[in-house]
Parts: structure tokens; C-alpha cells; sequence
């Protein structure tokens, strides 16, 4: 069993690593302070975050996104043809990201997250997943004045995302997630998000995941399965359907079980997480299992979030410690 | 006939948002920002009196969030460590810890102040229950639907108590209702505790996302008026009311409170004109998109105004029999 993070991580911590990236940000808006001073600040939160996940025990760790206002933002400015527009709602959260627009065939010139990748992976002294939006996910997030397919637009967006996530291997990720919460969110056209995915992850010389959360693989997971990742990444929290299509479909990958609430501040017990497990346990062997919050961590307030992360890692534990004197004793 | 009023809050002057931050920081006691919040909301009541709108509103000087005001002020809820709501935005979402009980009534004293500043109604302003649920986090209760139910019984107590003192309006805003289109009904509930049983007239001003998917049920909110934006999206709402008898009044939001130009008034006569060929105008309130709390004093001023020059011109127009082009009208 891996412990590891969606992604996202707060960026703040009134008790911990403090707020002063808020302040940073307003500063380099008004043009008082440098792209590297701000970079600086970044750097300093982004190996506070990797730091404590390490201490709590997280087995693969992530940069925590400090620099992502969103998961398509990043991506959208890093490339040609992007115009970044005004709000959206976020899914079905009270949390809004900005809709790029594409107005013109979308170019990538240069790799756009490999050097803070790199940053990250110094940091740590675990290993550092790398982290892109899914095609599927990023096409339906923008508005497409130029394609007019959103066939073509997600397929052009696999190809830039496979790019990218080329260079991220190369900078040493020793797996690349692609984030996928539109698939299972309302009405999905599977057969195109899987052949975006196929066009994103194949041949890439690192272990891949999709990750789906806020919605419902119910129905989905059999043809999700069939995206060349390594890894499906399921939340089992937000709908309870889907933890019912694991019990129920075959499955021949492995699986990221989002078993925390990363919506919520209520913590869960560790009965409650042993429970979860222990269903996903009877689906696959658990070294090919990974357990994770079912959402980027940044929905919370830091005390909450660490708090999370911190039972996530004792409950992985005593569930393996359960599981190793039932072995001994025979059962 | 189309009255003209205003959606809720109202920009708060340089002085109080400035007290506010004194206040927070310990720099200025109650005594004095209640003073200063009483200066504001003076100023409101003679403006919009000045202006010649018909039904008022005390402006929320007092308030910052809509939800989080009301979270401060019930027992139940605490206060959360910072949360980023988009950009570099960061906001203390209310977290239900105990159960939800008002101690005493929050809204009707500044009610009554208001109130006793004119002889026009003014409108007693709540958040409803479904949203305040949607924007907590929630340790307490075992379901989204149980908070939101007992969040009704304390919006209710409140509600009766501003009819109690004498509101002839009393408006229960549900901007989070088009958040999950699956819990429509919980929310239509919810405001159906809050609202069952008043004499006052009832509102409700609702945004939409996805206005397929909540407008079906849209006749089925329990309350006598439905607010709703149609400036910002140019009045192609009005295709959804086209060839139906709407049961219900309609707050028809004529002015977009997003930009910083105030529309023309003949741009909004034309807008009420389309209107008047989908709706009778005994049926119409008329108003901005939405709150103008984030405009400055001076655009929300010239927005309010364009508001009530272009229905008087409407107005007279169907006094004089020359009609709008709405059928109805020049019966």
C-alpha cells in the first residue's frame, strides 16, 4: 500500500509555513516585487509542504501545486494559443477557476513544469509524482473558439500533454498522473477521454495514472481501465456508487483508492478508513494499491489538511500490521 | 406595477471598509464601527430614497460574507483557518462543530433601523439554508441533508421574526442552488420550511450555472418571486420563459453588477421590452443582476439609477396605452 496526495496542497498555513504567499502574490501583481522574488517564496512553501508529508509519512509525494491558482491555469499560459478569461465554478465546489479560451491551434515551445519539477524532486528526499490535467479534462474546461470540435481539440491537447509529460520523465518523475475529474462528472464520452489518455500516457518511460474525482466511475471504470496508465485513481467518497463498481467490476489495474473526504474538515476514524481498505484489499493485492485523499488537499484549511494526511498514514499502518498477525496466526 | 428595488448588499464607503479593517485588527471598537455602519446604512436608505426606488434595502454595511455573517451569529458554527475560494483569494469557511441554534434574532434590529429611516419598505435580507450548508464544512450533522434541514428551522425563526417586526419582504437568497443539480429538491425543501406559513411577499435570488438542468424546477421554489440575472447574459434567459405561463413573479436583473459601465438607459428599456413579450408586467420587479457590493459607491449609484430611469420610461409608456409590444399590456 503507497500513501500519497492527489496534488494540490494548501498554500497557506496559519499555524505551520505561514500566509506570506498571499502577500507575495499581491506584491508581484503590483509589480513590487521580481518573477524571481516571488519564485523564491514559492520554492520556500513548496519544500515546507514536501516536508511535511515526509515527517507524516507519505510515501510518494507531491510538490503540492503552490504555484497552480488551478489545474488548467498553469498549462494554459504555458502554451500558445490560450487566452486566460474570467471565472467558472469549479466542478460543484464554491471554488472558481479561470476558463482559458483557445482562439488559435494550440503550440507548446518550451516544457513548462519540468524545472519546478526538478525543484520539487531536490526538495524531497522521497520520491515526487509529476502532475498534468488530463486531455479530456483540460478540453472541456476551456472555451474552444478555434477548433470547433471538441474531438479534435482534446485529441491536439493529448499530444501537448504527452509532450510535456516526456520532459517531466526526463527530469526524472518516476510516475506521471493525469488528472481527469470531467470523466464520471455528468455525461461523459469514455471512448474519446480513453484514446486522449492513449495518446497522452503511452510510451512514456514512467508509471502512469488517471485520476477521476467529484463525480462517478459508476458505469465508467471497465472502460476507463481500458487507457494505457498504470493506475486508476478513484473517489469512493463523493459518490458511494463508485466504491460499489470496485467491488463489482474486474479489474486489471491498479488502484488509487481517494478514501479521504478532502471536502470536508470532519477527520475520519481510522475504522472508518480500515473499512475502505479493506474492500479495495479484497479487488487487488495491496502492492498494487495506493491510497490517497479523494481530491486535491486544497479545498481544506491547513490545520485540517494535515490532520488528514496524518491518519491516512496511521491507519495505512495499522491496517498492514492487522493484516501482517492475521497472516502469522493463520487466519 | 413594475417596482423597481435592488438585489441586497450595497458597496460599503471608503470609511467603513477601512474601519472594518481597523475593527479586525483591534484598532477600533464595536461602539464605533456600529456607529460608522449606521452612518452607512443611513446614507443608502437617503440615496436610494433620492433615486426613487421603490423597494429598499438596508445595503449590508454590517455584513461581510452572506454566509459567513450568519454563521458568526448562530451557535454551532466555528470559524475556519484560511481557504483559497479562486486567484490568490482566501476567505474562513464557516465549519458546523455542534448543533445549529439561534440564540437570538441576527438581522431584525438593523431591520428595524433601516426601516425607521423611511416610509418605503425595505426588504429583510437572508441567506438560505441550502447554501449556507453548501458553503460549510460540516463535522455535526451525518448528511448534507440533515444540516441543511436544521439550518431551515434557525433561517425560519429568523424569517418570522422579520415578518413579526413588520416586513412587508422578506428575501431568502439560494445563489449555491444551481451548485448540484441533484439536490434541486433538498434545497426547494429547505426554503419551503423557511417560507411556509409568512404573509410577507418571499424572494428568492438564485444564480445559475446550468440553467438546463435546475429551470424545469424552477416554478416548484416556494416562494411568490424568483430573482434572476438576465443583464449578463444579454436576456437570453428569456428563451426559457418564452411560450410558458411562469407561475411565479420574476426579479428581472436588468443591469450586469460585473462591469464597471453603467449601462444606457435605452439599453435596459429595450431589455424590459423583450421581457415584456415573455412576461405580464404586473409580474416584474425590476433590478440589477445580483448584488453590487463589489462595484464602487459611484458605479453602483449610476447602475440603480439606470434602473429606475428606464422603468419609469417603460412605465409610462404602458400608462399611456402606447404598449411595449407586449400583448398583454395593451389589453
Amino acid at each position: 500500500m503507497i500513501t500519497t496526495l492527489v496534488g494540490s496542497y494548501p498554500k497557506v498555513a496559519e499555524g505551520a509555513y505561514s500566509t506570506k504567499l498571499i502577500g507575495a502574490i499581491t506584491k508581484w501583481q503590483r509589480q513590487e516585487v521580481t518573477d524571481d522574488q516571488l519564485e523564491e517564496t514559492c520554492q520556500e512553501i513548496t519544500t515546507a509542504v514536501i516536508r511535511e508529508q515526509e515527517q507524516a509519512g507519505v510515501d510518494l509525494v507531491t510538490d503540492g501545486q503552490i504555484r497552480w491558482e488551478d489545474l488548467v491555469t498553469p498549462i494554459a499560459r504555458g502554451l500558445e494559443g490560450f487566452e486566460i478569461n474570467g471565472l467558472s465554478r469549479w466542478f460543484n465546489n464554491n471554488v472558481y477557476y479561470r476558463r482559458p479560451i483557445l482562439h488559435k491551434a494550440p503550440a507548446r515551445r518550451r516544457p513548462i513544469l519540468a524545472d519546478q519539477y526538478r525543484f520539487a524532486a531536490r526538495a524531497a528526499t522521497r520520491p515526487v509524482k509529476a502532475i498534468l490535467p488530463g486531455p479530456y479534462t483540460f478540453a472541456a474546461l476551456c472555451e474552444d473558439r478555434h477548433y470547433n470540435s471538441f474531438r479534435r481539440f482534446a485529441l491536439k491537447m493529448a499530444e501537448l500533454l504527452h509532450a510535456e509529460a516526456q520532459d517531466l520523465v526526463k527530469a526524472g518523475a518516476p510516475l506521471v498522473q493525469f488528472d481527469e475529474p470531467a470523466v464520471g462528472f455528468g455525461k461523459t464520452d469514455l471512448k474519446l477521454a480513453v484514446e486522449a489518455l492513449g495518446v497522452a500516457a503511452r510510451g512514456l518511460k514512467a508509471k502512469t495514472a488517471v485520476y477521476t474525482y467529484f463525480g462517478s466511475l459508476d458505469g465508467g471504470l471497465a472502460a476507463l481501465q481500458r487507457a494505457p496508465v498504470d493506475v486508476i485513481g478513484l473517489d469512493v467518497v463523493s459518490d458511494p456508487k463508485t466504491l460499489a463498481a470496485l467491488k463489482r467490476v474486474k479489474l486489471t489495474k491498479e488502484i488509487a483508492l481517494g478514501c479521504l473526504d478532502a471536502r470536508n474538515t470532519k477527520l475520519e476514524s481510522v475504522t472508518e478508513l480500515h473499512a475502505l481498505f479493506a474492500v479495495a484489499a479484497k479487488r487487488v493485492p495491496l502492492d498494487r494499491l495506493y491510497v490517497n485523499p479523494n481530491c486535491g488537499l486544497e479545498f481544506l484549511p491547513h490545520r485540517q489538511a494535515l490532520a488528514k494526511v496524518k491518519r491516512l498514514v496511521e491507519a495505512v499502518r495499522s491496517f498492514k500490521r492487522g493484516i501482517r498477525y492475521q497472516s502469522k496466526i493463520g487466519i | 406595477m413594475l417596482l423597481t428595488t435592488s438585489v441586497g448588499s450595497l458597496p460599503k464607503p471608503d470609511y467603513l471598509t477601512k474601519a472594518r479593517s481597523q475593527a479586525r485588527k483591534g484598532e477600533m471598537d464595536a461602539k464605533r464601527l456600529r456607529a460608522l455602519e449606521e452612518q452607512a446604512t443611513r446614507e443608502w436608505i437617503a440615496i436610494q430614497e433620492g433615486l426613487g426606488l421603490d423597494v429598499l434595502v438596508d445595503g449590508e454595511q454590517y455584513r461581510g460574507d452572506m454566509v459567513a455573517y450568519f454563521a458568526e451569529h448562530l451557535a454551532g458554527f466555528a470559524q475556519s483557518e484560511l481557504v483559497r475560494s479562486y486567484g490568490n483569494r482566501y476567505y474562513r469557511k464557516p465549519i458546523i462543530t455542534s448543533r445549529i441554534a439561534r440564540p437570538r434574532p441576527i438581522t431584525v434590529e438593523w431591520w428595524r433601523f433601516a426601516q425607521a429611516l423611511t416610509t418605503r419598505p425595505v426588504k429583510g435580507m437572508l441567506t438560505g439554508p441550502y447554501t449556507i450548508m453548501d458553503w460549510s464544512f460540516n463535522e455535526h450533522y451525518p448528511s448534507r441533508r440533515a444540516a441543511t434541514l436544521a439550518i431551515a428551522q434557525v433561517v425560519r425563526e429568523e424569517a418570522r421574526d422579520l415578518e413579526r417586526a413588520g416586513a412587508q419582504y422578506v428575501q431568502v437568497d439560494e445563489p449555491a442552488i444551481s451548485t448540484r443539480p441533484e439536490e434541486m429538491d433538498l434545497a426547494i425543501e429547505a426554503l419551503g420550511i423557511v417560507t411556509r406559513g409568512l404573509r410577507a411577499k418571499t424572494i428568492t435570488h438564485i444564480c445559475y450555472g446550468d440553467f438546463k438542468t435546475i429551470g424545469p424546477k424552477l416554478h416548484r421554489l416556494p416562494v411568490d418571486q424568483i430573482d434572476l440575472e438576465f443583464a449578463n447574459r444579454n436576456f437570453e434567459l428569456l428563451d426559457f420563459f418564452k411560450g410558458r405561463r411562469f407561475p411565479k413573479e420574476i426579479g428581472l436583473g436588468v443591469v450586469d453588477v460585473h462591469s464597471h459601465r453603467a449601462e444606457s438607459r435605452d439599453e435596459v428599456v429595450e431589455g424590459l421590452r423583450k421581457a415584456l413579450t415573455v412576461f405580464r408586467p404586473e409580474q416584474l420587479m425590476v433590478d440589477p443582476d445580483c448584488g453590487l457590493k463589489t462595484r464602487t459607491p459611484e458605479e453602483a449609484i449610476a447602475k440603480l439609477r439606470v434602473v429606475v430611469e428606464a422603468t419609469r420610461e417603460v412605465r409610462e409608456a404602458l400608462g399611456n396605452g402606447r404598449g411595449t409590444g407586449a400583448k398583454r399590456a395593451k389589453r
